[in-house]
């Protein structure tokens, strides 16, 4: 009995070494995840170059056919969301640091290896050509993992829907208008080039350009989402004086989010080492007690 | 050691005054989930109205039907993970007495939450995806949580089946009984093997259930966010199941007079004592060893309300270190008032930090709010009333209980427990 009451531990042992040893920072790469590849596209956004004209805004939801959203000020109705919901991919907002302002355009970031996809059940949110994160109703289950696990808040759900019939709930988000040749729309309308499109390696150039052009001009004299939380491929220049964080982009650990996550589903689970020997084991404690005589408590007769 | 006594039914009439009432609660549920059905998981009045149905918002996706219905609710059902690991892992049979009262509370408990997860779905009509071994993302924490979550369930409902056919076995007409026989000798040759998957499906996803929030990162207050999320929840779903078999076997003696074995609860109470112990050493070595790192205190302070978290933290190390306290000492142990008191501590603490870590330390970003609607909160009331609705019914017609004087058990079951 003790040599079987042993080989229990051992087993809860491995499961509870694999599940902890997974969880030290050590591990951090032991996983692959999504990499940078040669035509990722994205898109820049300059906030010293934004006025909040909203172009982008309206032009996103012409282009997505996306319902208005609208605010009814002083007798004027108008599409005015507050932040990103179900009708709405793109918004621009105030950004302010003190007394500093500036605008913020937000929409997905498409990160580089997204926290969205690595949560996300069946693959509904999944990365196509181009580095994109796109998303495809068909094997989403509403659960929302997606928007708990996303530092940026993108993916919206719409709530007012339920019933599978013609307007069936989905997730919303910003999928850089892969359903539309001619790219994406924020882009193309923008009066001021506060947004532009392009490669992923043209636009970060481009954007460490400026920041090497000017010292001084834009917050922590570098480009946002180049390395944050494994890099995203929209990339954010700020005012010095407004921070990344007033404008609405999370301090984020220089590896991917889902690393810590992934890793000790990985290490927990990998081949189904710790779970067989678990199961295992307890089940050869149970016949070798079983077998050993039923004098003592009997639980089954 | 105590004599083994066997589980008898209760018997009796079943249309009692509180149970038409829990009945009627029930009913409440199914307009509630009609209602969800029809208008969204808002309802019709939309999530920042006192009507709403729930006040889930983009912000807050998850409000208290995670937290709540599904791992609060598990966790009070992992009485059954308890004492199957210990009755069978650890070989104590001594403790099978209160074996099927908590499996049966865990079969509810997990078909309620596993129901609750399902009917929180925003396309529920898509979950047979799920089973699609190509499409699945094994990184995905909720994928490993719902296929095992589906999985345990089912071996639940399969370790109470011997509690249905001894009953079939013993009073239906010959035929059914020769079948029910039949089956119940199947059963006992295999369950060895569905009473290890028993102990190892919840170490699986009741670990997961903490995992959850791993991933994120920025969004979780660092006195919760940690690589240690799934040991501390698998810890604390065992002490919750501890607790929840102290509770179950007190209401059910005051309920219907049973008798309890309070040496034996006494005895396996010192057993999450040392689980808690465990837990908090872990849980402020972990707070301490990562608040060493910039990063880590840079997160806490831009996540502001360093008091809010503070109390909440502590509160939690508080009813714990009580919990533990209380079931070290033989005599509060021993004593059944403050067993019970304790059996509740350990439910109530396992909850709050389930809350915490799920609502509390969340910060979904700026201008988010979440509170509970009552409709909401209705649901989860309704929802647990099943529960006790179905518990109630089983436990009077099979034979769940231990404790019951046979006088009491009208029928065959003698004849049950004599084979
Ligand atoms: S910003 Fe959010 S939704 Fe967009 S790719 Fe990153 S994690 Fe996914
Ligand atoms: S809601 Fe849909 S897209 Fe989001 S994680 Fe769940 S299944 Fe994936
Ligand atoms: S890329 Fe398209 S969907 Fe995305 S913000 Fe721009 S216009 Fe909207």
């Amino acid at each position: 009995m003790k040599i079987s009451r042993r080989n229990v531990l051992k087993g809860l042992a491995t499961a509870g070494v694999a599940a902890t040893a997974a969880s030290l920072p050590v591990a951090a790469d032991a996983r692959e995840g999504y990499q940078v590849q040669a035509d990722d596209v994205g898109m820049l956004f300059d906030s010293t170059l934004c006025v909040g004209c909203r172009a982008c805004q309206t032009a996103c939801k012409v282009r997505n056919k996306l319902v208005t959203d609208t605010r009814e000020t002083q007798g004027g109705v108008y599409d005015a969301p507050l932040d990103l919901n179900g009708n709405t991919k793109n918004v621009i907002k105030i950004a302010q640091d003190g007394s500093a302002t500036t605008y913020m355009k937000m929409q997905c970031m498409h990160c580089v290896d997204p926290a969205c996809i690595s949560v996300c059940m069946a693959g509904a949110l999944h990365k196509v050509a181009g580095g994109i994160t796109a998303y495809n109703a068909a094997t989403c289950v509403g659960c929302r993992y997606c928007q708990i696990g996303c530092p940026f808040n993108v993916p919206k759900y719409e709530w007012q829907k339920s019933l599978p019939i013609a307007e069936d709930p989905k997730i919303v988000k910003c999928e850089l208008c892969r359903h539309d040749q001619r790219g994406p729309a924020c882009c193309e309308v923008c009066p001021r080039g506060a947004v532009i499109y392009g490669k992923r390696a043209d636009l970060l150039k481009e954007a460490q350009r400026r920041v090497k052009a000017s010292p001084g001009k834009y917050a922590e004299d570098r480009v946002y989402g180049e390395i944050d939380g494994g890099g995203t491929n929209v990339f954010y220049l700020s005012p010095a004086d407004v921070s990344f964080k007033a404008l609405g982009l999370p301090t984020l650990p220089r590896e991917p989010l889902p690393a810590l996550s992934e890793n000790v589903q990985h290490t927990t689970y990998t081949l189904g080492i710790a779970p067989i020997a678990l199961f295992t084991a307890l089940t050869v404690v149970q016949l070798r007690n079983r077998g050993k005589g039923e004098q003592g408590h009997k639980e089954e007769k | 050691m105590a004599a083994h006594v066997h589980e008898r039914p209760l018997g009796g009439a079943i249309l009692t005054p509180a149970f038409k009432f829990l009945l009627a609660l029930c009913g409440v549920w199914v307009l509630l989930v009609l209602v969800r059905l029809v208008w969204g998981l808002n309802g019709p009045f939309g999530y920042d109205t006192l009507l709403g149905v729930s006040a889930q918002s983009d912000g807050y996706a998850w409000g208290i039907w995670k937290p709540l219905n599904v791992v609060t609710f598990t966790g009070i059902s992992a009485g059954a993970f308890a004492i199957g690991l210990l009755t069978y892992g650890f070989n104590k049979g001594e403790y099978h007495p209160l074996v099927r009262s908590a499996v049966m509370a865990g079969a509810m408990g997990y078909t309620l939450g596993g129901t609750s997860i399902m009917i929180d779905l925003g396309r529920y009509w898509n979950l047979w995806v799920i089973f699609v071994p190509s499409w699945l993302n094994w990184n995905s924490v909720l994928l490993e949580i719902a296929l095992c979550v589906l999985a345990y369930t089912l071996v639940l409902w399969v370790e109470v089946a011997p509690s249905i056919l001894e009953k079939l076995q013993a009073s239906a007409t010959p035929a059914t009984a020769a079948r029910a026989k039949g089956i119940l000798g199947g059963l006992k040759k295999v369950m060895p093997f569905v009473i290890s998957l028993a102990i190892l499906l919840p170490t699986m996803h009741q670990s997961s259930l903490g995992g959850l929030f791993m991933v994120a990162h920025t969004k979780t207050h660092p006195y919760w966010h940690t690589g240690w999320l799934p040991a501390l929840f698998l810890m604390t779903c065992l002490t919750m199941g501890f607790g929840a078999v102290v509770v179950i076997e007190n209401l059910t003696t005051i309920a219907w007079g049973k008798k309890l074995d309070q040496a034996l609860l006494a005895r396996v109470s010192v057993v999450p004592a040392y689980i808690l112990v465990a837990y908090i050493v872990i849980r402020v070595a972990d707070v301490f060893w990562r608040f060493r790192d910039p990063v880590i205190l840079a997160r806490f302070e831009s996540m502001g309300s360093p008091l809010f978290y503070g109390a909440f933290f502590l509160l939690e190390l508080v009813l714990f270190g009580v919990a533990a306290a209380m079931l070290f000492n033989r005599k509060l142990r021993e004593n059944r008032g403050t067993l019970f008191g304790a059996g509740l501590l350990l439910l109530f603490s396992g909850a709050l930090y389930r809350f915490d870590t799920y609502l509390v330390a969340y910060q979904p970003g700026a201008g988010w709010k979440y509170f509970p609607t009552p409709l909401e909160i209705l649901f989860s009331i309704t929802l647990a009333a099943i529960g006790v609705t179905v518990y109630v019914l089983f436990v009077k017609l099979f034979p769940i209980l231990s404790g019951v004087e046979a006088t009491t058990a009208p029928g065959g079951q003698k004849s049950a427990a004599s084979h």
